[in-house]
């Protein structure tokens, strides 16, 4: 069982910053997904730091696997007091996930998580603790068993609150509301991915509200536990050319999406494959190599320079739609959870040549750094094998 | 009537040398040859890895003819003279 999370926020109207904060984290020998949501009092910059520290320690905290009582005692003790409320406040829900589906969530603050099975919302049975140093604040704490196909949902009050005292939403959208803007939404694409879902959630808070102006932070995380959507990157012609035929056939014998990035991978994969690579439509993409046509491949496209800037567009905080090779390229990963990348070894000289106007990076490396961005910023599983 | 086809390659080498200004050769192309000229991309014409002098991209394959360090000017001129 893979468990897809993505969160999606929207800041307050009038601030620079956003007051919510997500974090997580997969485990990659222990399998384990952690995560927090955090809503600091407030909005803008105070609301940042307030949410972000709150998030940072419990995620540490959660991922070593402490106490969550007394973790509770120790962030709410350490956040600094507003001087202007003379409180020190950040809501949040945290969540631990191991891979067979045993999950911890902890609340304060925050609305009540929403699970969905089959279409249908579960019951969870809170235990709740009460701070010993803060009487007004209790944790819920839930242990729930999750089964294949089933939804989480997380939110800052900015979703729940969305739309108050509006002429049509007079209490805002509520939980109620978001609940059945989730089950209808469910019903329409029972497969939405989490990325998606959070979006919609977001964007139907903000569609809430009066003049459409997000009146607080509104953050919506989505859980989705699915099959695991596998996927193959080709990138790299093999270090042995021997290999050539042996490769070629694991790529084709691959059941689940399939990429070739590189034209020397693509010459080598229509040749061993007999499959020929249709010439690209040349047509004005960005500024890079546009993509070519290959029968059973999803995508095929240049290599270093399209890797180079996919690596980018990953980077990138605002979730921005490209349209280029790149861009594709990065849509084909986020819509995977395990991402295989199959990296030939072998270098062409001419990408070396002094001549050259720009610095062409080795691919090895620019695989490892995306690599490294799927796994920590997209909580994806990544494999990298080298041929 | 013969017609003449052209293959821009679109390789990382060919492409960061040069072929990206290339490509502006799709409008260019018909305007002055009409459908005499055929004009398509490639993923790599593989030349930059076989021809050994590895500062001689981008190439233009016009036919069977290997067009290095390619202009836009070089490939109308040896479009011109094949016609």
């Amino acid at each position: 069982m893979f468990i897809d999370i993505d969160c999606t926020q929207q800041k307050k109207y009038d601030q620079n910053a956003y007051g919510d904060y997500f974090l997580s984290s997969r485990n990659k020998d222990t399998g384990k997904l952690a995560a927090v949501l955090s809503d600091g009092l407030g909005s803008g910059i105070k609301a940042n730091i307030l949410s972000c520290m709150t998030a940072t320690m419990l995620l540490k905290f959660i991922e070593a696997d402490a106490d969550i009582q007394s973790v509770c005692e120790i962030v709410m003790n350490a956040l600094p007091v507003c001087r202007v409320r003379k409180i020190s406040y950040a809501t949040f829900s945290a969540f631990d996930c191991n891979d067979e589906g045993f999950a911890r969530i902890v609340e304060e603050g925050n609305p009540q998580f929403v699970w969905v099975r089959e279409g249908e919302v579960m019951d969870a049975v809170a235990r709740v603790v009460t701070s010993a140093t803060f009487p007004n604040r209790h944790m819920q704490i839930y242990n729930i068993k999750l089964e294949l196909g089933d939804r989480l949902i997380f939110c800052s009050d900015g979703v729940t609150q969305a739309g108050l005292g509006s002429p049509a939403l007079k209490l805002g959208l509520r939980r109620e509301g978001l609940i059945e803007f989730l089950l209808k939404k469910l019903q329409d694409q029972p497969d939405i991915s989490s990325r998606d879902l959070a979006k919609l959630i977001v964007n139907c808070a903000k569609g809430n509200e009066v003049d459409k102006k997000a009146r607080d932070d509104i953050s919506a995380v989505s859980i989705y536990c699915r099959q695991p959507r596998e996927s193959l990157i080709f990138t790299g012609p093999p270090y042995h050319a021997d290999k050539d035929n042996a490769c070629a056939y694991v790529f084709k014998r691959f059941t689940g999406k399939k990429a070739i990035c590189g034209g020397t991978t693509a010459n080598i994969l229509a040749r061993e494959l007999h499959i020929p690579v249709e010439a690209q439509i040349l047509t004005n993409a960005g500024s890079l190599p546009p993509v070519s046509k290959m029968k059973g491949v999803d995508l095929v496209t240049e290599g270093i320079l399209t890797l180079t800037r996919a690596c980018e567009y990953l980077e990138e905080t605002e979730a921005v739609t490209h349209n280029d090779a790149a861009g594709q390229l990065v849509k084909f990963f986020l819509e995977s959870d395990c991402i295989n990348f199959m990296v030939g070894a072998k270098l062409n000289q001419a990408h070396y040549d002094p001549n050259m106007p720009i610095e062409i990076e080795i691919r090895k490396n620019i695989i490892k750094k995306i690599a490294k961005l799927l796994e920590t910023k997209y909580i994806k599983t990544v494999n990298i094998k080298y041929i | 009537m013969n017609t003449i086809t052209v293959k821009l390659c679109l390789g990382t080498a060919c492409y960061v040398m040069g072929s990206s200004h290339l490509q502006d050769l799709v409008d260019i192309i018909p305007d002055r040859f009409g459908d005499r000229v055929v004009i398509a991309g490639h993923n790599c014409l593989n030349l930059c890895t076989s021809n050994g002098e590895h500062a001689e991209s981008p190439y233009v394959k016009i036919d069977d003819e290997i067009i290095s360090n390619a202009t836009i000017e070089k490939v109308l001129d040896h479009i011109e003279k094949k016609l």
